[in-house]
């Protein structure tokens, strides 16, 4: 089935617009996955009536703070071992020294690799309809959505009279 | 739904009642909305004007880091250490002082920015950018004093974890490699939790601008759209921050404590130097926000708008009770040492308030403890920006005596009478000393010419939460939930 990327916009005191926007095109036969919304501030999905989200940065977090604390068990325990220097009767790896190592490392690692897990998905392919309009920083709420070309037209009134204002496709760029 | 707030939730709203909404909507920045368009352009003007006086500020503190800052610590560099007041017994100096005070101030933003986010302190939006910057900009300033006080710097990579060419490696038993730790976590962090809420607003800087900034935001920006997806993952990251880098805060303050109290010094040697340090480095952190915020409303372009009296108010509150949590810590750390009947320790005690030094000791007890309490109980004087101005600023010339009454005056007066001294800094410590100060307000003028300093997207997140709500006779602000 042909389809066009269409991209309706409401004010951002017209929250309760968009999500009937969002019930319409539904009922229009219109799947979630054809379905993005894109915000200059957060709605959670239920506000909208969309699906959950999903996003790896807490399971990549996990994985970094793992990696610090490696790290830090090799610093702590294996480096002594390397070239063995005993001072004073001192043990050669003492465990309450080490925990202020652990610690640093662990946290650093989890602190990296969060923003890593970010960056890496942001900058990975996302699915749904692309798009952007400039108006979304200016507190937009953005729906953008594969219509069908048959029946473009009915859904673009329905969607006119909820108070939408549709985006010329030409307008609907990358950002 | 920010451009047209309802006043009033309940029913519909007398004359009397409308008169009262208009003096919260004017007392409260969430009850007091503007369109986001508004709001971006005002941040946009006031981050893209720059007036002759401020590029002559610019040019000024350019030079004076140049001359005050590089100037002397590369004489000092040429010439060697000898040319600062360290020698025994006191080896540690102003170097430390600076540094111990540029870390506390560090200490703002993750407060500011991650603990009133965790508990939900609506106050904090407009500013949590403002100190977040003072974080990463103080620990830059922070962490050159443990290169220029090694003398010679270019073997500082010998601090770095990785062995030399005979496979020894540092010593990770030393509280000086954890502070090298500690603080290059905190500062990564920091910087990135900066970075992080700063996204969606680079976004908005992209869309608005051309040339070069424009360049510069699409590229930090990262393909910014505002996805559900986008946001979804941002407040995921911004929650494991904010609860991740409090621990961390805490850590690198205790850390810097340990270097001291990890030693046998007398007066140094106490368990609770870690908590001391970390309620102090947040007194004068968020202190140092109030001054800083002062100075941003004053100079900057439509601030007023975003920063009222109420943030002078709430963060009045906050200074006076690390101000008595400070005294508490002071105190119990004073009476134990002087109860205890260490002869060399009572001769450090007596000698702070009685020696050639004591004003230091008591302008740190004036500043920390008697301004704050006489003037801060006082709604108006907290609703008076200037005046929390300069009670901060003297807040903050209270925490440097207490460091420095830490630092070299406990270090000249040690257990051997014979070794006592006196420290002098000289004019190149004071120097490198000012340098830093002059690098900080550098550096933060030449980003607030460059990054959003307000979060545009929170504050209009929490103008939407918020609203007016009649309970009874009166209304109340009322906040929602959107999580």
């Amino acid at each position: 089935m042909e389809t066009n990327v269409r991209m309706i916009l409401f004010k951002e005191d017209q929250v309760d617009q968009a999500s009937e926007a969002i019930e319409t095109l539904h009922h229009h036969g219109i799947s979630d996955k054809d379905i993005s919304v894109i915000s200059g501030v957060p709605f959670s999905e239920k506000i909208l009536g969309r699906p959950m989200s999903w996003t790896r940065v807490p399971q990549i977090a996990v994985a970094g703070a793992l990696f610090g604390f490696i790290i830090a068990m090799l610093l702590n325990f294996l480096v002594p071992n390397l070239y063995k220097l005993s001072v004073g009767g001192m043990p050669l790896t003492p465990i309450p020294t080490s925990i202020v190592v652990t610690f640093e490392l662990t946290m650093l690692g989890l602190l990296i690799s969060t923003f890593l897990g970010v960056f890496i998905e942001m900058l990975s392919p996302s699915f749904g309809p692309k798009g952007y309009h400039p108006k979304i920083s200016d507190g937009y709420i953005g729906i953008l959505f594969n219509c069908p070309i048959h029946a473009d037209e009915d859904t673009c009134f329905e969607l006119q009279d909820l108070g939408a204002e549709i985006v010329d496709v030409a307008e609907v760029k990358q950002p | 739904m920010a451009a047209d707030v309802k006043p009033f939730i309940g029913s519909k709203a007398s004359p009397h009642q409308e008169s009262e909404a208009e003096e919260l909507r004017k007392e409260h920045l969430m009850l007091d909305p503007m369109p986001r368009d508004e709001m971006n352009q005002m941040v946009m003007e006031a981050m893209t004007t720059t007036t002759r006086k401020w590029w002559a500020w610019v040019i000024g503190l350019g030079l004076a880091v140049a001359v005050l800052l590089f100037g002397a610590w590369g004489y000092m560099i040429a010439t060697g250490m000898g040319v600062a007041g360290i020698r025994r017994p006191v080896y540690w100096g102003i170097f430390i002082v600076t540094f111990v005070f540029w870390i506390g101030i560090s200490h703002a933003g993750t407060f500011v920015s991650a603990i009133l986010r965790v508990f939900k302190a609506e106050f904090r939006r407009p500013f949590t950018r403002a100190a977040e910057l003072m974080t990463t900009f103080g620990l830059a300033a922070g962490a050159l004093y443990p290169l220029i006080h090694l003398g010679r710097v270019w073997v500082f990579y010998w601090m770095v974890p990785y062995p030399n060419a005979r496979w020894l490696w540092p010593n990770f038993r030393s509280a000086l490699v954890w502070d090298f730790l500690a603080i290059t976590t905190y500062l990564l962090s920091s910087t990135i939790y900066l970075f992080l809420p700063l996204i969606p607003d680079m976004a908005m800087a992209r869309d608005r601008s051309t040339g070069w900034r424009h360049f510069i935001y699409k590229l930090l920006a990262l393909g910014w759209r505002g996805t559900e997806a986008e946001w979804f993952r941002l407040r995921k990251a911004i929650s494991i921050f904010a609860f991740a880098i409090i621990p961390v805060m805490f850590s690198v303050h205790t850390i810097v404590s340990w270097d001291f109290a990890v030693s046998m010094v007398s007066g140094w040697q106490s368990s609770i130097f870690g908590p001391y340090f970390i309620i102090g480095a947040i007194l004068s952190g968020i202190s140092a926000v109030v001054t800083i915020l002062y100075i941003l409303r004053s100079t900057m372009k439509n601030m007023d708008y975003f920063i009222r009296k109420e943030h002078f108010d709430a963060l009045g509150k906050l200074i006076l009770i690390f101000s008595m949590s400070w005294a508490y810590f002071f105190f119990n750390e004073y009476i134990l040492a002087w109860y205890g009947g260490d002869e060399a320790l009572k001769q450090v005690l007596t000698l702070h308030a009685t020696g050639p030094s004591a004003w230091v000791w008591y302008t740190m007890l004036i500043c920390n403890v008697a301004i704050p309490w006489l003037f801060l109980w006082n709604k108006k004087v907290r609703r008076t920006p200037w005046l929390m101005f300069i009670i901060t600023l003297l807040v903050n010339v209270g925490m440097y005596a207490e460091r420095y009454t830490i630092i070299p005056l406990t270090l000249g007066h040690q257990r051997s009478p014979f070794d006592w001294g006196i420290y002098n800094p000289t004019i190149i410590e004071v120097s490198i000393a000012l340098g830093t100060l002059c690098l900080f307000i550098f550096l933060y003028l030449i980003a607030s010419r460059i990054i959003p300093l307000v979060p545009v997207w929170e504050v209009q997140e929490g103008q939407m939460s918020h609203t007016l709500r009649k309970i009874g006779k009166t209304e109340i602000p009322s906040v929602t939930e959107l999580e």
